[in-house]
């Protein structure tokens, strides 16, 4: 399956058009229906009470001030100065009701699109950079946001306002009015033409930022080779690079998103030139007065000037939206790893049994053609064959981490596909050939993914280490379980990660225990100490090792040989050494 | 209160810091000035035009063609301006972002390793992404609307006073007011910003760590417990954002009324003048246009007043970065290195915890080292002592001699070949991956490749050389990515090479390849290698066997065998399975 958010952005011209996109993304915060109507009512009352309050001080100056009476004056500025009083209250409402929907919202879609990258399967992250990833979930939903929080608000308001002159104007005086919004309906007509030029421009900018996340990400993280090879000047050529294209890319943006403005200026001045022209010559011809003149060509201003404000936000609303699709995009994905339904329950003596099983990576070669082999329970195996014969593909399969492409893969005897993650995890401890370990103690990172440990107690868990017989290998480290850890700093060394990830597997208790190269930075006396913890698993524990030193497989049961896209039983420990020494290495 | 005091102090001092990122682009900053002045000036002329064609046209001389080219001419002028501005608004935007950026990672790159590694990496992406985008986002939007909405500001102030002053001053009495609250909500709002920056940091973390471990979560079925750590932060991230728009949310309608109540003053102030004679209607008709004019442009500040807050705090954490003192200076000697190595004294610590314990041995050049030891012993810690990663907090690393931070560093780390123990695979061609150096020569590539067995790997792939890896090489198996960091080393043709645990991941047969193709390939090398396996390093000149930071036995093989219980222990580890290699 493809998960390449960049190639499927590319090719998946399919973008949908701006409200049913809105509509979608507003579904995110359905739960926020209350605050979004007392939001919007807020809108409406504040940019009710902006137009009000020119027209109180107009009537004011008209009606007292002219008079000279002073009491009058008195009581309107009264009412003025509560009405004032209602807008700051009403202000406040709104802004605080539109900033919290707009934060709450930030976090539901980071939460969805974490959540999403947590149901995705191993494939997408072999097609996707980190980089780029990290930039969807914090600057991509920011674009979002800063829409929601801020722009919108205006956006409501500037409508709200606009659609009131509107309609006065059309009151006043009807063919006077449509004359002065013509240029709109013009400006309606060139901005949805425009849109579309608008967000894919936006798009651009924001990918070219996410390739930039990317690259910023992977120079940082392989920072060790770029000084050991002095490469400094690699990091900054590369970043240069990617710099370069996100300032094209960003200005191209800028650009687009700055166009609407003079446009809409330049048609709002029309429009008041229309209605001076038509006015006079409507007032030549009888049909109009200088007066009304006067107050319409006030309010055509308060018809263009929200309308020029627009220009802005509008352009803010395609960067959301073009934000949005890129979420939305990684949103829309599919886990191609399905459960299926369980057939009858047979109880089998073997723990793993591979049928015909084929493996493709995408857009790769096939690593394994055909291949049937069988795991008894209890039985120890080893994997042993030359680098990039697929023997980590194979145990990748095992965990599920991949689905063959054909044949079918039994654990315990049913269907591997038919179990749930959880039951799979409880059952498969799997060390793999890179150890991974989190931020945080030696402690958090053994009790990691160990829902049955992670309730115990400092003397409990004491107690599980020493039975598993683990205790020993904690004096490895300065401060045992409470040394910390950082994923990134090299303050612990590799054999010491393969340690914590082995104690990790062990103290799972698994029914089969797979060991990828598990402990190819182990020293050979810690080696033996390892093996040691191994016997004291119970005896219905399956094992697979998968190594290349071979006294680490010299008490193994059967030694399967890995090559070539084949699996072959090797018979005895000689033959396997037959086989690796002489046998054909790499296809 | 002393403190706080002070605080606040450097908090303008970061406002102005901010202002100065457009130092460097004075020119296009004034020609910005220039057009957005220049817009809103052409825009004051419209109304100016209406009332001239209504009044000449009530006078009855009324030329039409007139009215219109004037017309005409002001609006082509508004657009050819906001034309121009949004232009030079976005040019200006986007160099500050591009060129601080660069800055930005030009210092990053002349950072030592130990550098890097004790701050964040997640907190430099940050730093040139969200960060940087805020920057802009001043640049772009909040600094021209301030610039022009203060001019209109005293522009208007100076109409009004001179209308009325004793009116004007009442006017210009909410400026204090504003002034005050401004001050009050950005002192608090700077350190949630900052703080939310922070959280975006933890939450690139979080991310990031979430995709490095991403086998290992489907392994275990731990998603939920890495979604639980995202929402934790999460969480902190929303709730600081709610603390956000809580001091905004209050700080606009307060703006926004204290304006509002500047025209109820005018109402109730400038009425009482009227009514009393003391003024003209129409200079009270006139002053209350005015306030107007400057409402609008003190309500632009206000919503303006969030950008620059945000930025403040982002700039803040760019500047920290960019005033990091620069790492200590490449050394001068360029001479060649000959291979003869000498550590005197060498230890070296994390925090409290001693890794190496005053270590001292020398190698003679063009001889084959061996280091041996337990796991956690401070072997490739060693190994990073040598290639200059890192620097020992006493004692000296020489070659030929010279210590080898006196070298220049280009020289240096272009002759001392470095093969890491976990494999570091970027995500570009293979060519581009194994010729790292720009040194390296087609002839070197072509040699290295050979001496790491990979020839083979290589013509089996549909675009050779060319393929590309994908990130963190998830393409290619564990032996083939070793094999490549191993060409990496020999393609710059070292003269010193550095192996940390090599063969742990190659089979046993392409490993003795490998080691005679060294042999065979590069006979002069001075090679070290930490190694967990004895047979292949029997022959070696020197075995160095550590353990807990210290040095327990130097020696060949077989006075090793004879001499050292550590050593039996290891080798005999091994024995059982000696016969069958070799």
């Amino acid at each position: 399956m493809n998960y390449n958010l960049n190639q499927a952005s590319a090719k998946e011209a399919r973008k949908l058009p701006a409200l049913a996109s809105l509509r979608k993304l507003v579904s995110i915060i359905s739960g926020e229906r209350h605050n979004i109507v007392i939001a919007f009512s807020a809108i409406f009352l504040n940019a009710g009470l902006s137009l009000l309050g020119p027209y109180m001080v107009g009537y004011t100056i008209d009606k007292y001030v002219q008079t000279k009476n002073y009491h009058g004056v008195l009581i309107f500025a009264g009412i003025l100065l509560a009405m004032y009083l209602v807008a700051f209250i009403v202000n406040y409402a709104q802004m605080r009701m539109m900033g919290g929907i707009g934060q709450r919202m930030l976090f539901s879609l980071r939460n969805s699109i974490f959540n999403k990258l947590q149901d995705l399967p191993l494939d997408f992250f072999n097609q996707n950079k980190a980089g780029d990833l990290i930039s969807r979930i914090n600057n991509d939903t920011d674009k979002v946001n800063q829409f929601f929080s801020q722009s919108l608000m205006q956006f409501i308001g500037s409508l709200i306002t606009m659609t009131g002159a509107g309609i006065l104007l059309l009151i006043i005086n009807l063919p006077l009015g449509l004359a002065a919004m013509s240029p709109a309906l013009i400006l309606w007509i060139f901005t949805r033409g425009i849109s579309p030029w608008v967000r894919r421009r936006n798009e651009a900018s924001l990918k070219s930022l996410g390739n930039l996340s990317a690259e910023i990400q992977e120079s940082l993280a392989n920072f060790r080779v770029v000084i050991a090879f002095n490469r400094r000047d690699y990091f900054r050529r590369r970043f240069e690079e990617a710099n370069g294209e996100n300032y094209k890319r960003s200005v191209q943006a800028g650009i687009a998103n700055n166009m609407l403005s003079p446009f809409y200026s330049f048609a709002s001045n029309v429009g008041q030139l229309i209605v001076l022209a038509l006015g006079i010559w409507f007032i030549i011809k009888g049909y109009f007065s200088i007066g009304l003149l006067i107050s319409f060509i006030s309010y055509i201003s308060s018809f263009y000037n929200p309308l020029r404000q627009m220009a802005a936000l509008w352009a803010n609303f395609q960067l959301a939206l073009a934000a949005w699709d890129r979420i939305s995009l990684l949103l829309s994905f599919e886990n191609n790893l399905k459960i299926i339904p369980a057939s009858n329950e047979v109880s089998s003596s073997s723990c793993i049994n591979f049928a015909n099983v084929s493996f493709t990576y995408p857009n790769g070669k096939e690593v394994l053609h055909k291949v049937s082999f069988n795991l008894q329970k209890g039985r120890t195996y080893a994997f042993v064959g030359p680098t990039g014969g697929g023997k980590t593909t194979t145990a990748s399969l095992i965990a599920r981490l991949y689905d063959a492409t054909k044949g079918t893969i039994f654990l315990n005897g049913r269907d591997i596909r038919s179990y749930t993650p959880c039951e799979r995890a409880s059952k498969i401890g799997f060390i793999l050939q890179e150890p991974i370990l989190f931020s945080g103690t030696v402690r958090d990172n053994l009790l990691y993914g160990n829902p049955d440990c992670s309730g115990l107690t400092g003397d409990q868990l004491g107690k599980a280490l020493e039975d598993a017989k683990l205790s020993g290998l904690l004096k490895r480290f300065d401060k045992g379980l409470d040394t910390p850890i950082q994923m990134t700093g090299d303050g612990i060394s590799l054999g010491q990660k393969q340690l914590i990830s082995f104690m990790r597997a062990i103290l799972r208790k698994p029914e089969l225990l797979i060991l990828d190269e598990a402990t190819a930075n182990i020293d050979t006396v810690t080696e033996h100490q390892l093996e040691e913890i191994m016997e004291n698993l119970p005896s219905s524990t399956t094992r697979v090792i998968i190594a290349h030193r071979l006294n680490t497989i010299e008490n193994a049961d059967e030694i399967f040989f890995v090559n070539s896209g084949k699996i072959i039983p090797a018979g005895s420990f000689s033959e396997a050494i037959n086989l690796l020494m002489h046998g054909k290495v790499e296809s | 209160m002393g403190s706080s005091g002070k605080k606040a102090k450097a908090g303008t001092g970061q406002s102005a810091g901010l202002f100065s990122v457009l130092g460097p682009y004075r020119g296009t900053v004034i020609l910005l000035i220039i057009m957005a002045l220049g817009g809103s000036g052409v825009n004051l002329l419209i109304p100016k035009i209406i009332s001239h064609g209504i009044d000449s046209f009530s006078a009855g001389n009324f030329s039409v063609r007139l009215v219109i080219t004037e017309f005409l001419s002001a609006a082509a002028g508004i657009f050819i301006f906001t034309f121009l501005q949004g232009i030079l608004q976005t040019f200006t935007a986007e160099r500050v972002a591009r060129d601080m950026r660069t800055r930005l990672a030009d210092k990053i790159s002349r950072q030592s390793y130990s550098y890097i590694l004790r701050s964040n990496p997640a907190k430099f992406l940050t730093n040139l992404t969200s960060d940087m985008d805020s920057v802009k986002m001043f640049v772009s939007q909040a600094f021209v609307n301030i610039i022009s909405s203060l001019f209109v500001i005293s522009g208007a102030s100076i109409l009004l006073l001179r209308i009325n002053w004793k009116l004007a001053l009442a006017v210009l009495g909410i400026v204090p007011i504003i002034a005050t609250s401004f001050y009050i909500v950005f002192r608090k709002v700077r350190v949630i910003f900052r703080k939310s920056r922070e959280v975006i940091d933890s939450l690139n973390r979080i991310i990031n760590e979430s995709i490095l471990g991403s086998a290992l979560i489907r392994v275990l079925n731990s998603q939920q417990p890495e979604s639980m750590k995202f929402l934790e932060n999460n969480v902190e991230s929303r709730d600081l954002g709610l603390s956000i728009v809580r001091l905004f949310s209050v700080l606009i309608p307060i703006i926004m009324f204290v304006a509002n109540l500047a025209v109820v003053t005018i109402l109730a102030l400038g009425g009482h003048f009227v009514v009393a004679g003391s003024m003209t209607l129409g200079n009270f008709a006139a002053f209350n246009s005015y306030l107007i004019m400057l409402i609008f442009p003190v309500m632009m500040i206000g919503f303006m007043s969030n950008i620059i807050a945000s930025a403040t705090a982002s700039y803040g954490r760019i500047r920290q970065v960019l005033d990091e003192p620069p790492p200590v200076e490449s050394g001068t000697v360029s001479s060649p290195i000959r291979g003869d190595i000498q550590l005197k004294n060498v230890s070296l610590s994390y925090g409290e915890k001693p890794v190496l314990k005053n270590i001292s041995f020398s190698i003679n050049a063009g001889t084959k080292t061996a280091i041996i030891g337990p796991t956690a012993a401070g072997k490739s810690q060693l190994l990073y002592l040598l290639a200059n990663l890192i620097v020992p907090d006493s004692g000296d690393v020489e070659y030929d001699g010279v210590a080898a931070e006196e070298y220049s560093r280009e020289v240096f780390h272009r002759q001392i070949g470095f093969v890491f123990q976990d494999s570091v695979i970027f995500n570009m061609s293979l060519r581009d991956n194994i010729a790292f150096n720009d040194a390296v020569t087609e002839g070197s590539l072509m040699k290295a490749i050979e001496t790491a067995e990979l020839s083979e790997f290589i013509e089996s792939l549909p675009e050779k050389l060319d393929t590309i890896v994908s990130e963190r090489g998830t393409s290619l198996s564990g032996g083939q990515k070793q094999r490549i960091m191993l060409a990496r080393a020999l393609a710059l043709n070292p003269k010193v090479l550095l192996l940390d645990d090599f063969t742990s991941r190659v089979d046993r047969k392409t490993e003795n390849k490998i080691l005679c193709n060294i042999q065979n390939n590069y006979p002069d090398l001075t090679l070290l290698s930490v190694t967990q396996k004895i047979a292949p390093v029997k022959h070696f000149d020197q075995i160095i066997l550590l353990m807990e930071g210290e040095i327990i036995a130097t020696g060949r093989h077989k006075d090793l065998k004879e001499s050292s219980p550590e050593y039996i222990q290891i080798y005999s580890s091994q024995r059982s399975t000696q016969h069958y290699e070799l």
